[in-house]
């Protein structure tokens, strides 16, 4: 009895430390050593998206628009519906600039997950690392820092459908793409494990 | 130069100044902000449809939406977006009333002092009355159809957020056709009024969400 719950505990600790992300997943070889996220990368094109974000049991809308200004450049605004910018925020390769943001929630904690969050679904090239695949998609590994990003690509639609980024362990956050028209995904959430964070985007047409 | 040249200079320089807004007198001034507020006063009611245009200087294009606006005296407003989403808000002494689609929120405007004054500028703004703010300093203009006032932010922390609010004014009714809200980078909101209709019946139930 002894030894069965010793060889319980020790199977248990073993499994709780396999990130979930790759379970199920087999081993592939690399064929490809890049894969391009073209969901945020046509420069023509205006991103708005209608927004639903719950935060700590807060709720609260807005929208938020993406656009390419140049290579590896993006322009982030979030402002409410009528229009008053709630941050401003510029991406260009590694570098990250506040234009400006609602001094209430200027708080480091805040600006530093929006800047990951957006530096995930920004990130146009990916250099794959390593490669799974199950019966449904090729999944792509690639290095973000200390962290590893998966991305899933459905092997019928050849589109992006998630994107998780996780630590060796667990599962930070999770983007799901739905409602994909060619490179441009209609319908985004993104959820976090270890905050009670969630973002909801829905596309509109600006034209 | 050629008299026949000289002419039409003159007359295309006349034009463009016609076009263009011209400052209004002291006088000019004082009876049109005293004929705003008399309309203001008279207005009970206003249903209006409006359209807004978000400009930011990246955009290829300004993101356009579009609903109506319910206003009854004295502060009840209703703003409500239909297109491209639902989306409205119900302005009610220090709360608002927020309908996401079905997903209903309520915010304590007393909870973001920057958050309520906007909102206060939105309201104020429906029925024009808005020169007494000492948070501005106010210029008067006139072209051939239209007043407009220029409200330049004097106040400190609001001036970080809006540079400047313009509103327009139809001649014949006095009535707010344009609102404008410029950010200090330049980059605007505009909203057109269009098929106002005052002082018909709505209840106290339009102002649910």
């Amino acid at each position: 009895m002894m030894r069965f719950l010793q060889i319980s505990v020790l199977l248990l600790s073993l499994t709780s430390c396999t990130l979930k992300t790759t379970k199920g997943l087999v081993n592939a070889r690399v064929v490809n050593n890049e894969y391009k996220n073209l969901y945020f990368s046509d420069i023509s094109t205006d991103y708005v998206y209608k927004s639903k974000i719950d935060i700590y049991g807060n709720y609260f809308g807005g929208i938020l628009i993406i656009k390419k200004i140049d290579n590896s450049h993006h322009r982030v605004v979030f402002t409410t519906e009528f229009g008053s910018k709630i941050f401003d925020f510029e991406f260009q390769n590694d570098t990250f600039k506040v234009n400006s943001i609602l001094e209430e929630l200027d708080r480091k904690i805040i600006v530093n997950t929006l800047k990951k969050d957006f530096q995930l679904l920004l990130r146009e090239h990916i250099i794959v690392t390593k490669q799974y695949k199950n019966s449904s998609f090729d999944v792509y590994q690639s290095a973000n820092k200390k962290r590893l990003n998966f991305y899933f690509i459905n092997k019928e639609t050849k589109t992006l459908d998630k994107l998780v980024n996780a630590s060796k362990t667990k599962e930070k956050v999770i983007v799901a793409y739905k409602n994909i028209d060619t490179e441009l995904a209609k319908n985004i959430v993104i959820e976090h494990n270890n905050l009670q964070l969630k973002i909801e985007l829905n596309y509109l047409d600006n034209k | 130069m050629h008299k026949p040249i000289l002419y039409i200079f003159i007359l295309l320089v006349t034009a463009n100044i016609h076009a263009q807004q011209t400052k209004m007198s002291v006088e000019e001034i004082s009876s049109f902000k005293l004929k705003v507020k008399t309309t203001a006063k008279n207005t009970k009611t206003i249903l209006s449809n409006f359209t807004q245009y978000k400009h930011l200087e990246f955009l290829s294009n300004d993101i356009k939406t579009s609903g109506k606006m319910s206003f009854k005296a004295p502060n009840l407003v209703k703003w409500e977006y239909v297109n491209p989403f639902k989306y409205s808000v119900v302005f009610k002494e220090d709360q608002l009333l927020i309908n996401d689609d079905g997903k209903k929120s309520d915010v304590k405007i007393g909870s973001s002092k920057m958050f309520k004054k906007l909102n206060q500028l939105i309201v104020n703004s429906v029925n024009g009355d808005m020169f007494d703010d000492s948070e501005f300093d106010t210029s008067y203009y006139k072209t051939s159809s239209f007043y407009v006032v220029l409200f330049t932010s004097k106040d400190k922390n609001l001036s970080k957020y809006i540079k400047q609010f313009i509103l327009h004014f139809s001649k014949k009714e006095l009535h707010v056709t344009e609102v404008k809200m410029i950010e200090p980078s330049d980059d605007y909101t505009q909203i057109l009024f269009k098929n106002r209709q005052d002082n018909i019946t709505l209840n106290d139930e339009v102002f649910t969400n």
